[in-house]
């Protein structure tokens, strides 16, 4: 279980170097990673190719959040409301950070809020998850 | 994995056939990653660090920043969620119980230690290439003989 949550920080750490590498963490830096960039010489992305990239995540986000989560199954936590807005809360924050990018090259420049809010929501969700069961193995 | 709650594994014919599928896929999977990352990434010191940095005489370039983490972040999921099931597996299928424990913690370790020392070679410096190596082959090469012995025990064990 630790070598899983060690394992977690690793694939969070790396997708925050990424997000930060291809995109940025600014709106102007997500607006011209998915709307192209003339002095950067990019290329606007297409739904076909948003989706190329949404596909294996949709199902791997799926996975690792349904695996993260049911541990905490076999904490204290689990009899509390706070399991239920965490579960809703990843999932929903997993969905707006993969499906935003569909909103952005469709005009809706607002998205890319949400795209940069939802990353670091998910990021933050679990972090918190993955320090509530290393106390649960700690303390409990 | 409801398998790790059933009493006698063998006597459940579809558990039995459903955890078999598993283990040949995972095996499936070790070996031709191998081959995949003999083709192109690089299986040895000189071979990953020539893909890390390039070579200036060869006119090969160094691995970008964001391939560079692309690789890494899918290397992570992956290896993670291959020795999370398969230890699982392979200590439920194990009949000695502290030599089991040794064997995934070593695989997981070695695997943590590869994956650091990537990082480490691309940002920091090369001579993690070699931890890098020797990290990949130790967790690989248990997780091949995790996956084996558990097939093994899965049929022919007396009971389980």
């Amino acid at each position: 279980m630790l070598y899983f949550l060690v394992f977690s920080f690793l694939l969070l750490l790396s997708g925050v170097l990424l997000f930060e590498e291809k995109l940025g963490f600014s709106r102007e830096g997500v607006l011209s990673y998915y709307l192209g960039d003339e002095e950067r010489f990019t290329q606007p992305k297409s739904v076909a190719g948003i989706l190329k990239i949404v596909l294996p995540h949709v199902f791997t986000f799926g996975l690792f959040v349904m695996v993260i989560l049911h541990f905490l199954v076999f904490t204290k936590v689990k009899k509390t409301k706070k399991f239920q807005t965490i579960v809703y809360l990843s999932f929903a924050t997993a969905f707006s950070e993969l499906f935003s990018p569909l909103f952005i090259v469709n005009g809706f420049e607002f998205f890319a809020y949400v795209k940069i809010a939802s990353f670091f929501t998910f990021e933050f969700l679990i972090l918190y998850v993955s320090w509530l069961l290393f106390k649960s193995i700690v303390y409990d | 994995m409801r398998f790790t709650l059933i009493k006698d594994i063998k006597q459940d014919v579809g558990m039995k056939s459903v955890l078999s599928g598993l283990l040949i896929f995972t095996i499936l999977y070790i070996i031709v990653d191998y081959f995949v990352k003999q083709s192109g990434f690089g299986v040895s010191p000189e071979s990953v660090a020539l893909t890390l940095f390039g070579n200036p005489d060869e006119f090969l370039d160094p691995m970008s920043p964001s391939s560079f983490l692309e690789f890494a972040h899918i290397e992570i999921f992956f290896i993670m969620m291959i020795l999370l099931t398969l230890s699982a597996v392979y200590i439920r299928m194990s009949n000695k119980r502290i030599h089991s424990i040794l064997i995934v913690n070593i695989a997981t370790l070695g695997a943590l230690v590869s994956l650091v020392a990537l990082g480490g070679a691309y940002y920091f410096h090369e001579g993690f290439v070699g931890v890098y190596v020797v990290g990949s082959f130790v967790w690989r090469s248990l997780a091949f003989y995790m996956s084996v012995y558990s097939l093994w025990r899965l049929h022919f064990a007396t009971s389980l």
